[in-house]
Order: C-alpha cells, then sequence, then structure tokens
C-alpha cells in the first residue's frame, strides 16, 4: 500500500493557501496511508486547519530559515520530511517554490519526478498522473515503477480539501543547514504597484491582446495610446488578467511603439504562461496552433477579430464577434462605467 | 573588481514551435510523426539563457560560455547553423535523443557527465544556466538534478534578471505567482540558474562570431559522445493531442453597441 | 524613386576566400563537389587560403531564408547530376526521396464550365466527350496514350528539396570544410569598377524603410576573391548583377511561371502508388498546368503553375489551385486528404534566353538564375545542380594552378566546361521550345512538339514579350462575361474592403464557392498559418518595395494584388498598394507580374525586390 506524503509550504500568514488544499484533496481521494508534510514559519496553526483531513501524521520543518522561498533550506527540509515519512507517492502543490525544488528532492531521495500534473488518480491499483509535453501541445498518462514518485499537482485540476479544522499533533523534523545552504537569502518581493498590476491569476476573466491593437486602424493610422487606454481601463473595470500574444509582447524588442505595461510577464501560449481562468475574450489575435496553447485552460472563450476567418478564434473560441476592437472595446468600458 | 566565471548554459533542441505536432506510438514508447522530418530550433527559453550567458561573460573578462546540448548530432548541426552567429560559445555536444518523451533524470545523468568532462572546469566558479522549462518535455526539472549531481544547492527558476555585483555577489530576480519577481541574493557562484526571458533581445547575426564559433563547434560534433537517454520505469498509458475542436459561433454585422452589451452581460455573468 | 536605404556607417569587413548567395540545388552542387578537394583526410589543408594561411579555403554560403530547407519545393527530376555526384545514394537517407515509377499525362477538362477555353479548345473537347467510350477517358480527364520522350523521367527521382536541401547540409557541414549560414540575407554585391569583390549582407535593426534603430547593427562586407551567385529565379544579388553589367545581347528573361503547392497526406486507403507522377493540363484554366507527385507514407506533393502568358490581369494562384484540387480526377484521391505544408515559389521559365554573363571579374552565376532549366523537358533541379558542380571543378582548377578568379580563366574553366557539356546542347535544343505558348496552349504544345522531335530543328513562335506587354486590361479581359459598370464596382468594393478582386470576379464568372473543410480547403489566410508557418523577423527593412508610388497609383490593374501568393500586398490608401511582410512568403511573383515597366529599363518594373528575412517554414515541401 502506498503511503502518500502531501508536502505543502505555509504562506507569509502562516495559512495554506488553494493549490496546497486542492493537492491534499487530491491526494486524500487516492487510497493508501495520507501523510501531511509542513513546511514555514511556523507550521501548527497550519497544521490544525487540515485537522480532519485524514492524515496519518504531520511532519513539519519550522523557523525563521524555513519562511524564505529557498532552494537549499525547502529542499534539506523536504528531504528530511521525506526520510522519516519514508513515502512511496509525494504530491505538492505546483507552486513556485515547490515547483523550485521538487526534482531535486526527487534526485536525493532516488526516486522520479512529474511536474505540471493536471490529475492523479488510480485504475486497478495502478497510479497514474496526466501531464503535459511539448508545451501543453499534448497530454499523457503516465505511470512509474520508480518510488518515490515526486508529483506537482497544477492549481486548479482538483477541488480543495475541505477538511475541517482541528488540533493536530505535529512531528517537528529537525534540520539544521549547514553554512552553505545560508548562501542565499530572498531579501524581498518586487511588484508592481496594485493599480498597475495587470496580472491577475485568481481572476475570473482573462483579457488576450494580440499585435493588432498596434496595427492601423481604418483610418490609415495606428492609435497606440488610445489602445492602451481602453485596454487599462477594461482591466480596471472588469478586474481581467491580461494576457498578450508572443507577437504584441515582441513588438516591444524591435523598437516599436507598444503597450507600456505589457511585458513578457504578460505573454502567454508557446513561450508564455498557459493560465486558468473560467473565461477568456480574446481581441485583434491571429495565430495559429501553438498560440491557442495560451487560453488551453480557460472554459468559456469569446473573441473579437476583424477576420471571421481568423484561425485563433475558429474552432477555438465558442463566440467569434466579427468587429473592430478597439470601437466594440470602449463601448464595453462605457457600459462597465456606467453600470458603476 | 570582476569575477571571472564559467558559464555551462544547458540547452537541448526542440521542433520549430511553428511545426505541427502529432504523437505517435513506437516499440520504444511514444514519439512524434516525423520527427527527423522537423526543422529544429535551440529551446526558447535555453536561448534566452544562451544570450544572458554570453553577455555576462561580456561583461565579466575571462568568462567562458559552454554550450552543453543533448540531441541527434545531425539536427544539432542544423541548429548550430541559426545559433553559431549569434554569440560566442563553445559547444559540448551529445549525441542522443531530444524527445521530450525520455526521462529527466537520465538526461541531467548525461548532461552532468559531459559538464564533469568539460576539460579545466571548475566548479566553483561555475554558473549553470538553463531554461526553466523545456518545450519538449515541459517539466521544468532537469536543470535543478544536474546542479544537485554537480553539488549545486543555490538554486533559481524562472529567473528574469541575474546582477553580479562588484563584491562577488549574485542577486537573482525569479517570477513567482501574480506578476511577480522573488529577489535573493546568494553570496558566491556555483548556482543554478534556470531562466524565464530574460531581459535581452535577440542578438543580430554576426557573422565574425560564426566563423570562430564554427571552428569549435564542427570538431565537437565529431566528438560528440553517444548517450542511451530512455525513459527507464516510465510508461505512457495515453498520449494524444487535445481535443480543442468547438463549434464557433460566427456572429457578423452586429452594431458595435450591441456586442460590448453582450460582452458586458457576458463577462458579468458568475 | 523610392531609394534603397543605406545607412553610411562604418560596416565591419571580412574576408574569405569564396562567399555563395543562396543555398538550393547549384550551391548544394557547387558545396559538395568543392568541398571534397578543400581538405585532406587527416584534416589537413589540401588547397590552401589567400585570407587564412595554413587553412583550406574559407567557403561561406548565405542564405536568406531561416533554415536551409525552408520554402523550396517537391520535384520529379532526372538526377543524373545528383546521381553521379553521390554514386552510392541511398534514398532512404532522405525523407520522401524515392524513385519514378509511373508517369501520366492529363488533359483535364472543365466539369463546371467556368474556365476560358478557345473555341479550337472547346470543339476538342467536345470530341473528346462524344468518343469517351472509346479513349482513355475518366472523370472528365483524358489520359494522353503517349508521353513523348523528352518529357518523361524514367529512372528520375522524386524529392522534397526541403529535404534533399537539409540532407545536402547536412553532408558539407559533417565535411567541416564550409559554412552554411541560413537566416543571412545578402543585401547586394559589391562592385569594384568590373569586378564583384564579395557582397554586404542586410542590415539588422532597422525600421520597415531600412533607418537605423535601436539595435542597429550594420551588414557586414564579406569581400571574396569568387563570389558564386545561386540565388535563384528572383534573387536580389543575380539581379544587381544584370543591372549593373548588363545581359548579354539577345538574353532576357520574361517567360516566368509561379508555381504553388502543397505537401498533403492523402486520405487512407488511397490506390496511388509512391513514384507516382501525374502532370495535368486544360484545367482550371487552359494555361494552367499541374502536378501531382506521390511520396511514400502516403504523402503527396501537388500544385499548380500559372504563367506568365496566361493573359489574365487578375491571375491567381491559390483559388485555382483550390478548383484545380477539386477536379472530379483529382479529387477521387485527394478527398479527405489533410493540408501538410503549402507554399509557392517562382520559375524562371526563359531557359537559356535567359542567360546571363555566366562569369566575370569575381564572380560566377550557377543555377536557375543562370539560365540553366531545360523549358523542353521541364527539368531544372539537376541542371542546377550541375552547373555547381562544373564551377567547382573550375575553382579547385585555378585554385590549385593559383589563378585568380578573373573573367578570362572563369571563361576557360567554368564556362568552357558548361558550354561543352550536354546540359548546354540540350538547353540549347529546348531555347525556344516554348515560344509558341505565346499564342496559346494549342500552339504552345505544338511547339513543344515540334521542337522535341526535330532536336530543336524546327519552333513554334516568335520571341516573347515582356509579361507587362501582354497584359490585357480588366475591361479587355472581361470583355462579353462582365458588363464595364459591374466590373468598374466590383473593383472599387474589392479596393475599398482592402482585398483583391479576383475571388469576387471568379464568382461572377461562374466558379463556385470553395466549400472549405478546414483540412485541405480552407481560406488563403489559413493555408499560410497551418501549411505556410509564415514568420517575418522584426528589425530588417520590408524586402518588397514600390519604387515609383505615383505610376502604382496610375496602374490600372494592380496585378500584384491579384498575383500575390500569400496576400500580402492588398489596396493602400491614395492607390499605393501596401505590403505586409508578415504575410509574405518570398515567392517574387509580384516582381515579375508588376505591369509597369521600369523608365530607366524595359526589363525591369516598377517594384521591386530585394533581400529579405523570414518567410515559410515548412520542412516538407
Amino acid at each position: 500500500m502506498d503511503t502518500i506524503l502531501v508536502l505543502l509550504h505555509t504562506e507569509a500568514d502562516g495559512t495554506l493557501a488553494k493549490p496546497a488544499l486542492e493537492a491534499l484533496g487530491a491526494a486524500a481521494e487516492l487510497g493508501g496511508t495520507l501523510v501531511v508534510g509542513l513546511i514555514g514559519k511556523d507550521v501548527q496553526p497550519a497544521a490544525d486547519s487540515i485537522a480532519s483531513c485524514g492524515a496519518a501524521k504531520y511532519y513539519g520543518v519550522s523557523g525563521d530559515e524555513f519562511a524564505q522561498a529557498r532552494y537549499s533550506s525547502d529542499a534539506a527540509a523536504a528531504e528530511a520530511i521525506c526520510k522519516e515519512a519514508n513515502p512511496t507517492v509525494v504530491i505538492v502543490p505546483a507552486t513556485s517554490r515547490w515547483n523550485r525544488v521538487l526534482s531535486g528532492v526527487a534526485h536525493r531521495l532516488g526516486g522520479r519526478v512529474d511536474t505540471h500534473v493536471t490529475g492523479v488518480s488510480r485504475t486497478e491499483g495502478a497510479l497514474s498522473a496526466a501531464r503535459w509535453y511539448y508545451r501543453q501541445r499534448m497530454e499523457a498518462v503516465v505511470q512509474r515503477t520508480h518510488r518515490p514518485w515526486c508529483i506537482a499537482l497544477e492549481a486548479g485540476c482538483h477541488e480543495a480539501c475541505a477538511a475541517g479544522a482541528g488540533k493536530a499533533t505535529v512531528e517537528n523534523v529537525n534540520v539544521i543547514l549547514s553554512e552553505a545552504a545560508r548562501q542565499t537569502t530572498v531579501t524581498g518581493i518586487k511588484t508592481v504597484a496594485a493599480d498597475q498590476q495587470t496580472i491577475r491569476p485568481d481572476a475570473k476573466l482573462l483579457f488576450v491582446t494580440g499585435a493588432g491593437w498596434t496595427k492601423k486602424q481604418p483610418d490609415g493610422k495606428a492609435h497606440v495610446e488610445e489602445a492602451a487606454k481602453i485596454i487599462l481601463e477594461f482591466l480596471q473595470h472588469s478586474q481581467a488578467s491580461l494576457g498578450g500574444t508572443k507577437s504584441l509582447v515582441d513588438l516591444g524588442g524591435e523598437g516599436q511603439t507598444v503597450l507600456p505595461f505589457m511585458t513578457h510577464l504578460n505573454q502567454i501560449g508557446q513561450t508564455g504562461s498557459t493560465p486558468r481562468h473560467p473565461k477568456g475574450l480574446s481581441t485583434c489575435c491571429h495565430g495559429e496552433e501553438p498560440h491557442v496553447i495560451g487560453w488551453r485552460f480557460v472554459n468559456e472563450r469569446r473573441a473579437i477579430n476583424l477576420d471571421p476567418n481568423c484561425p485563433w478564434a475558429h474552432g477555438k473560441a465558442d463566440v467569434l464577434y466579427v468587429a473592430d476592437a478597439l470601437q466594440v472595446m470602449s463601448k464595453v468600458n462605457e457600459l462597465l462605467a456606467a453600470k458603476k | 573588481m570582476s569575477t571571472p566565471y564559467q558559464i555551462v548554459v544547458c540547452g537541448s533542441i526542440v521542433p520549430d514551435p511553428l511545426q505541427t505536432l502529432e504523437p505517435i506510438a513506437t516499440p520504444n514508447g511514444p514519439a512524434l510523426k516525423n520527427e527527423m522530418m522537423l526543422p529544429a530550433v535551440l529551446d526558447p527559453w535555453a536561448k534566452h539563457a544562451l544570450y544572458e550567458a554570453a553577455n555576462l561573460a561580456s561583461k565579466q573578462p575571462g568568462s567562458k560560455v559552454y554550450l552543453v546540448s543533448l540531441g541527434p548530432k545531425a539536427k544539432l548541426q542544423q541548429v548550430m547553423m541559426t545559433m553559431a552567429q549569434k554569440v560566442p560559445f563553445e559547444l559540448v555536444a551529445i549525441d542522443g535523443s531530444s524527445s521530450g518523451f525520455t526521462e529527466a533524470s537520465e538526461v541531467a545523468a548525461a548532461l552532468a557527465a559531459a559538464i564533469k568532462a568539460i576539460p579545466g572546469v571548475d566548479l566553483t566558479r561555475l554558473l549553470l544556466f538553463g531554461g526553466w522549462e523545456s518545450a519538449s518535455r515541459g517539466a521544468g526539472s532537469t536543470l535543478q538534478m544536474v546542479g544537485e549531481q554537480l553539488g549545486i544547492i543555490n538554486q533559481f527558476q524562472g529567473v528574469d534578471k541575474l546582477t553580479c555585483n562588484a563584491d562577488g555577489t549574485l542577486e537573482v530576480l525569479e517570477r513567482i505567482e501574480g506578476g511577480k519577481h522573488q529577489v535573493s541574493k546568494c553570496s558566491c557562484p556555483p548556482a543554478v540558474l534556470g531562466w524565464a526571458t530574460g531581459m535581452l533581445p535577440e542578438p543580430p547575426n554576426n557573422p565574425q562570431i560564426g566563423m570562430v564559433n564554427m571552428r569549435s563547434i564542427m570538431p565537437a560534433l565529431q566528438k560528440a559522445q553517444p548517450a542511451a537517454v530512455g525513459a527507464q520505469g516510465l510508461s505512457f498509458a495515453s498520449v494524444s493531442l487535445p481535443k480543442q475542436q468547438r463549434t464557433t459561433k460566427v456572429i457578423k454585422d452586429m452594431p458595435a453597441d450591441e456586442i460590448a452589451s453582450e460582452i458586458v452581460a457576458w463577462v458579468s455573468q458568475d | 524613386m523610392t531609394e534603397q536605404v543605406h545607412p553610411t556607417v562604418e560596416r565591419q569587413t571580412m574576408d574569405a576566400d569564396i562567399v555563395c548567395v543562396g543555398f538550393g540545388p547549384a550551391t548544394g552542387g557547387f558545396l559538395t563537389t568543392l568541398s571534397r578537394e578543400l581538405v585532406c583526410e587527416d584534416g589537413t589543408a589540401k588547397l590552401e587560403s589567400s585570407v587564412a594561411p595554413g587553412l583550406p579555403p574559407q567557403v561561406i554560403c548565405y542564405e536568406r531564408a531561416d533554415d536551409i530547407g525552408f520554402g523550396v519545393s517537391g520535384v520529379v527530376t532526372p538526377g543524373n547530376g545528383i546521381r553521379k555526384s553521390f554514386p552510392d545514394l541511398d534514398l532512404a537517407q532522405i525523407p520522401l526521396a524515392v524513385p519514378v515509377k509511373h508517369e501520366v499525362v492529363l488533359y483535364l477538362l472543365d466539369p463546371l464550365g467556368a474556365s476560358r477555353r478557345s473555341a479550337l479548345l472547346r470543339c476538342a473537347d467536345k470530341a473528346i466527350r462524344a468518343l469517351k467510350g472509346i479513349l482513355p477517358f475518366e472523370r472528365e480527364a483524358f489520359k494522353l496514350p503517349y508521353i513523348p520522350p523528352f518529357l518523361r523521367k524514367d529512372g528520375g527521382l522524386l524529392l522534397s528539396i526541403s529535404q534533399f536541401n537539409q540532407w545536402v547540409g547536412t553532408q558539407l557541414l559533417g565535411s567541416g570544410a564550409v559554412q552554411i549560414w541560413p537566416g543571412t540575407p545578402v543585401a547586394q554585391p559589391l562592385f569594384d569598377d568590373n569586378s564583384v569583390i564579395g557582397v554586404r549582407l542586410l542590415d539588422q535593426g532597422t525600421d520597415k524603410q531600412g533607418r537605423p534603430e535601436a539595435g542597429f547593427m550594420p551588414g557586414m562586407d564579406i569581400r571574396a576573391a569568387l563570389t558564386v551567385v545561386g540565388d535563384g529565379p528572383v534573387g536580389n544579388v543575380g539581379r544587381e548583377i544584370d543591372f549593373h553589367f548588363g545581359m548579354p545581347e539577345g538574353r532576357h528573361k520574361r517567360d516566368w511561371a509561379v508555381g504553388m503547392k502543397m505537401v498533403v497526406n492523402l486520405p487512407e486507403g488511397c490506390p496511388l502508388e509512391p513514384g507516382t507522377v501525374l502532370h495535368t493540363f486544360g484545367y482550371p484554366e487552359p494555361e494552367i498546368f499541374g502536378f501531382l507527385y506521390v511520396y511514400p507514407d502516403n504523402v503527396a506533393s501537388l500544385g499548380i503553375f500559372v504563367p506568365s502568358w496566361f493573359d489574365s490581369p487578375v491571375r491567381t494562384s491559390y483559388r485555382y489551385l483550390q478548383h484545380w484540387m477539386m477536379h472530379p480526377y483529382l479529387w477521387q484521391y485527394l478527398e479527405g486528404a489533410t493540408l501538410r505544408s503549402w507554399g509557392a515559389k517562382t520559375l524562371e521559365e526563359s531557359g537559356k534566353r535567359g542567360e546571363p554573363h555566366l562569369v566575370g571579374n569575381g564572380y560566377a552565376r550557377i543555377g536557375e538564375g543562370s539560365g540553366s532549366t531545360n523549358m523542353l523537358t521541364n527539368s531544372g533541379v539537376d541542371e542546377a545542380w550541375i552547373t555547381g558542380v562544373q564551377l567547382a571543378e573550375a575553382v579547385v582548377e585555378l585554385l590549385k594552378e593559383k589563378k585568380p578568379f578573373t573573367q578570362e580563366n572563369l571563361e576557360a574553366t567554368y564556362v568552357r566546361r558548361r558550354r561543352s557539356s550536354d546540359l548546354d546542347k540540350q538547353s540549347c535544343i529546348a531555347e525556344k521550345s516554348r515560344d509558341g505558348f505565346g499564342s496559346g496552349l494549342v500552339p504552345g504544345m505544338l511547339g513543344m512538339a515540334a521542337t522535341g522531335f526535330t532536336g530543336g530543328m524546327l519552333n513554334i513562335g516568335s520571341e516573347p514579350k515582356q509579361p507587362y506587354k501582354r497584359l490585357p486590361t480588366l475591361a479587355d479581359y472581361y470583355k462579353g462575361r462582365i458588363p464595364a459598370e459591374e466590373l468598374e464596382q466590383i473593383v472599387r468594393d474589392c479596393t475599398a474592403r482592402g482585398v483583391s478582386a479576383h475571388s469576387t470576379l471568379m464568382d461572377r464568372c461562374g466558379w463556385p464557392q470553395i466549400p472549405y473543410d478546414g483540412k485541405l480547403l480552407m481560406s488563403q489566410q489559413d493555408a499560410l498559418l497551418l501549411g505556410g508557418k509564415v514568420q517575418a523577423p522584426g528589425g530588417y527593412a520590408d524586402h518588397v518595395c514600390f519604387l515609383y508610388p505615383n505610376l502604382c497609383q496610375s496602374c490600372g490593374t494592380k496585378i500584384c494584388i491579384e498575383v500575390c501568393s500569400g496576400q500580402a500586398i492588398t489596396p493602400g490608401v491614395d492607390g499605393v498598394p501596401q505590403f505586409d511582410r508578415e504575410k509574405c512568403i518570398h515567392c517574387g511573383a509580384c516582381l515579375w507580374n508588376c505591369a509597369t515597366p521600369h523608365p530607366d529599363n524595359p526589363e525591369r518594373t516598377v517594384l521591386d525586390f530585394r533581400a529579405g528575412t523570414g518567410g515559410l517554414h515548412s520542412a516538407d515541401n
């Protein structure tokens, strides 16, 4: 029987984030012995918050050294917990913190790792993981003979564990960091001002903009400033997250006038991100299959484009409005402003 | 005072992102249809890493850039034709599969062995670069394992910026959730940096760089050691293309006002 | 005139012994032969470089496309020259290569009644239909019972030039003796009085007009004792040399065609055997020829040629290609097929008559741009390869004798070899073989037969005119089919919508709408994205340039818009067409289709086709 260890890290406020609860939820359904490992400054409150999740045991590595998301300390902590728990399967939420260390930990344990996993299941006793290859262009279901099998589960792929709070007994695992493990210190988080933030992972809507926003409009001129204003206004009204196609983001590198707030962090698709949002609205995009990857995990999709045959939208969007996006979106802004 | 670094960039080749990919089953596991016919490029994120490496090396006199690349020799050769004019580097070629369906730990072992075998390699000055993910396996796991095998525990992923300070410390910006960057300071090399996009534009083609690079690239390709990388212990129950065909309702000739109302109604729905 | 911008800046210079422009079959043949004579087996130099003492000659080849296998075509070729270079050629090593097994020539009748057929052809069609019980007639196609020997490709090869180029490139790079750099367009040849002294690479980091921008890197000057020009039919370096030195007396390039093709996965169970070759003529218009080559693994390369003597001011390729595929004879094999890749290319169809000065001080011409294509046998790849081989042998001879690459020495070695070869003899026979097509399909076919069967003693037709001189006005072309007023209205509407007019005009003339299936039949832009995968990296000047906007304004046909294979040229403001590089597949059709002669040179038009990056990214063409 499998021993399934769910490794979780606490957030800055000591709580567990939604992806952590989702990983726990997924693990709890797999059967076997569930064990939870927690890493953070103080892990007891987090353990208490999931006290009724059914875990047979809670391990914790805590202290100031483990508050920060740092490879050396996180890997040492995870390795130590794994050595105590001796799991056959390790599941973590695919946060940037776990993505940084999980495969190193798997290597230390002599195990194997799968990341960006979108589902774990058990069929006829065998554990399977669904994951993507070639930048979300093909999906595979894999099984492994090596143990421990370390799995990073993507956010939004499973219901969060609804375990109630209580009192959990956490077995503290003592980890002493070497001098070398302290060579790196996290000095801060760099973030753009809240009103300039255009990436909102929890937004209901992903607003995808294409290079068409910067191209010549029917009057033969480009209206980049106006386009920028319309886009920002819409983001402000709708609280949508902003995505850009590669061609739009790349324009910045070619010395063309571009949208000042659009960076590579906004880029979605083949060499960008593949965000998850319930809805997506694409505007002025044209591109083919690789670009469409950007909204593979967007459920409801609509598009505004002047080309009725736009392959970005055809067969990929639910609704395609053949229209001038600048015109439509400024009307949308008017309506949204009036609603408020 | 500038510190000379040995910058090893791990980067394999992937099908040109514009190509249509289709999985097929072979006796050795899944593969891409017409894999050998597909034009290849250097993995996009690894390419950024290479440009960052070259940029860093140009600012830190005495530094040297190696590109360690695992792939079928003929394909590596093809990709070098487009890469070698970009920035100066020395190629370490490993002749083996560049398929995304191979096992990261096996690839990591081959890469680590090749790095250890670089003549005169000094692990204390090593900056191990690569893409934070590949466009083939797309896992973001190989580089960490290479780092582990080389005993490097200063590791960073999703790096967009590296600053090498005069006192020898490194400042690193890593992508984290929500479009933010985590800022870290590392007192000294060695370190592993898995690059995201970085900050540099694509360098122009420079024929002189190409000429010089090619003189060492061709012998490196001829010397390429074969590596049998597979996927031991990994089995694929299925590999399939996602069903992406939706029925698209095309709405033409609707006034902008009406479209706007529809969109507002749709966006506002829960 | 819109001048090409050449910023006056300090340019770096690099010295090489030989610089080649363009990597195709001709340069492949040149480098393959040359590379074997440069280095000993132990890696030491067989011949010595004059710019890098102690090393073998430094040989560099620059190719504008992003890869050496991009944006070329599938061919059927006798392959004699290629086989001679590779006596142990194992076709299994080259994807999609297969020997020719079975050849068929088909005359396609018009099942729709929409094509423009002469009275003569209509009579012939009637006769064929009346006798269909006894003739080899099937699904509106008449199979020619006999293929003349000069057209047959028995024992030849079917090749994907993309894959063949890649294979040749791999062998060459593996030798370590030469360097090939794709993604590196050559802006122009460098002249010094009466000599070519090398090439200048394209400026990088510029705006679309070529003006320096952030990251500007002036194109480097590559100086070389010999510049080998193998940049094909529309290559700018070859054309610049033609402008500079002029064409030899009586030589000109006036016959052209655009070939548009697809590579498709045939439907499962398709009975066509690998190695099958179908040639067609007669449909969708009598002037349009078609081909279908069957590769292994149920893959086929197919397409049409639209020649410059098809006198339509709205000649297009894409829509005609779709109608051609849907001809009942072909559709029986193609229904259910899926597009793998798509592309188009210009063919220089003047052959020997378009032969420029083959050599001069410091340069030599090889391949299609050197007039090597045999217009009687419709064969160009092997011929191009052979010219490369001949030049390489000449170069080795001169290097061994330490003689400079002067016009005289190149004449005595390369040109002598070429003139005494069978290639040149056959090319002379073929020189006038197509002249009959200037008067239409039937005289053209009769002319080819006359030339072919008499060994060039008897030819039909007269010297071809420049394409722009042949072109009727829209009103003349549609006389009797579309009333003048309606025609003007259609053109006005299309211009206002910013699109070409051919599709609307074809609808109006009875061509049915194409039933898009999203697999093989799709909009042109879908083909561009799904089959062509066009790329246009920024930081370079536009390569299609309207030299005299005022002349474009007054151009009545604007055929550049109609013919553009990628819909990259569209109606623009003030009547000057506009060019969108992101859709250009570098076929070069706009160059020779342009309907306005250059004020200074009647063999030139006012549309310039310069060095450019990007284009197709499909490797199985």
